[in-house]
């Protein structure tokens, strides 16, 4: 029997490490193996690298990695089917709620934030992570899988900062922010720059990269468009200094009248602050008139009753005490929720008290 | 005449634990080495499917592996562990059933095949 030596032992040991083989038990598996081969089958004066090489081409199809990938997969995806199963439901389930879910948005029905959150959170947290998994696993080379995961990446960041958009959580702009810059700066070259240099691939590449760079350029549109958190900031407080200017001119004198158009005021107000009322700066930077303003028509009704009563207020008076055109109490009810944001509401009624209450201060000067 | 590999793949882990239930420890090559022995070369279990698999029951618990230095290189011995034992009984009969279900399946007369 042929007895293979040290030197012998360290060049199959590099070849088979050579060839892909990464884990160390494997390694040495298939090393000890080769080398029983060899020693039945080498002659004292037989060519070592040539037997060596003809008999590590039987353990594989195209080459050695493939023991290394198949050993990988036996460990790591045991539960490869229920995974799939888990990935194709959650993905049919999340697209279901979250349409339900816009719908009901759309429509201001109740229950439409729970259906968006539900949907968003198993989208992004349980079937763009599977999907990474299982397809990076079919990735082909290094350049799929790291694509495949920077674009799940991508998924996951721009459902969330969706969903801080829509529950008004803190910290969406940063978000969508992160995810254009992402979209922008890393994915679009990774992809653009390694999938360009294959003939096979570059059409796709070129078409997949401007479809990128549109929906990119879209998002950053949107982003740009949508009124910046530190304006609506400064409207609000702008709001607040109008309300203790009405506080300062607003005396216990006024006429019953002026009262009812108050108490009218005050009802809308507050309708508008809604559940904001312990902390109207932060939900008012980032809201609009929602569900509980325009509920059962709520809104509209109070500010057409106060219409009501500025007009005949106004006719009593014989004179345009507060001025009806150009403010909320003329605007097209139709349009109103979206035109008008929360503050614009505010704004706009206060003006009105405002108005009211010189109004009243110049009639008590004239009374006396 | 060579058994397909397709044939075995689904087999393998039931030839695996059924090999090591009745001899103690068996390194890689000796396994090979005995199945073609025991089936006049009919069946030739490849490196590719075989080291996979083998590490597999390892981790699941089936196997215990022990190390023997021979020189300059290592041999890894596998073992059945008491759970490998059990799934050892489990497997052989499941395939007993199999095959006797194949037969009314393919309408396989056996003594004769």
């Amino acid at each position: 029997m042929y007895c293979i030596t040290d030197e012998q032992i360290d060049y199959i040991l590099n070849d088979i490490r050579r060839g892909g083989i990464e884990t160390e038990d494997l390694q040495l598996n298939l090393l000890d193996h080769i080398c029983c081969i060899m020693e039945q089958e080498l002659k004292e004066d037989g060519d070592f690298e040539r037997l060596y090489h003809a008999t590590a081409r039987q353990f594989y199809k195209t080459n050695m990695r493939e023991l290394e990938e198949e050993t990988i997969n036996l460990l790591t995806f045991k539960h490869y089917y229920a995974m799939k199963k888990v990935m194709i439901g959650s993905g049919a389930l999340s697209a279901a709620i979250l349409t339900t879910g816009s719908i009901f948005k759309l429509a201001h029905w109740p229950g439409a934030g729970i259906l968006l959150f539900a949907g968003i959170v198993s989208f992004s947290l349980l079937f763009l992570p599977l999907l990474f998994v299982l397809k990076a696993r079919e990735a082909k080379n290094a350049r799929d899988r790291m694509v495949t995961g920077l674009a799940c990446l991508l998924g996951i960041v721009f459902s969330l900062a969706t969903l801080f958009t829509v529950m008004h959580w803190p910290g969406s702009s940063m978000l969508w922010f992160t995810g254009i810059g992402l979209s922008a700066f890393v994915l679009l070259p990774v992809y653009f720059f390694t999938g360009i240099r294959q003939p096979e691939t570059k059409l796709n590449t070129i078409l997949m990269s401007i479809l990128l760079i549109g929906i990119t350029g879209l998002q950053f549109t949107m982003m740009n468009t949508r009124p910046s958190l530190s304006q609506t900031y400064v409207r609000v407080q702008s709001w607040m200094q109008s309300e203790s200017l009405l506080k300062a001119m607003q005396t216990s004198h006024q006429s019953e009248q002026a009262a009812g158009i108050n108490a009218l005021c005050e009802q809308i107000k507050s309708l508008a602050i809604g559940h904001a009322a312990t902390d109207p700066v932060h939900e008012l930077t980032e809201g609009r008139p929602g569900d509980y303003f325009f509920h059962n028509g709520e809104g509209l009704q109070l500010i057409a009753r106060l219409h009501q009563a500025v007009t005949a207020y106004n006719s009593q008076h014989n004179a345009e005490m507060i001025p009806i055109e150009n403010s909320l109490l003329t605007a097209d009810p139709e349009h109103l929720g979206h035109v008008y944001s929360n503050v614009s509401i505010l704004s706009s009624i206060t003006q009105i008290q405002l108005y009211l209450a010189h109004a009243e201060n110049n009639g008590l000067a004239s009374a006396k | 005449m060579i058994f397909s590999s397709e044939l075995i793949k689904g087999t393998l882990k039931t030839i695996l634990l059924k090999l090591l239930a009745d001899n103690s420890k068996m390194y890689g090559y000796e396994i090979t080495q005995k199945v073609k022995e025991m089936t006049a070369d009919r069946i030739q279990l490849t490196e590719g499917a075989l080291y996979p698999t083998l590490h597999a029951l390892e981790q699941e618990g089936l196997v215990t592996t022990q190390i023997e230095y021979i020189g300059k290189r290592v041999r890894k011995y596998y073992s059945l562990s008491p759970a490998g034992k059990s799934r050892s009984q489990e497997k052989l009969s499941e395939f007993a059933d199999f095959v006797n279900t194949m037969k009314i399946l393919l309408d396989l007369d056996l003594k004769t095949a």
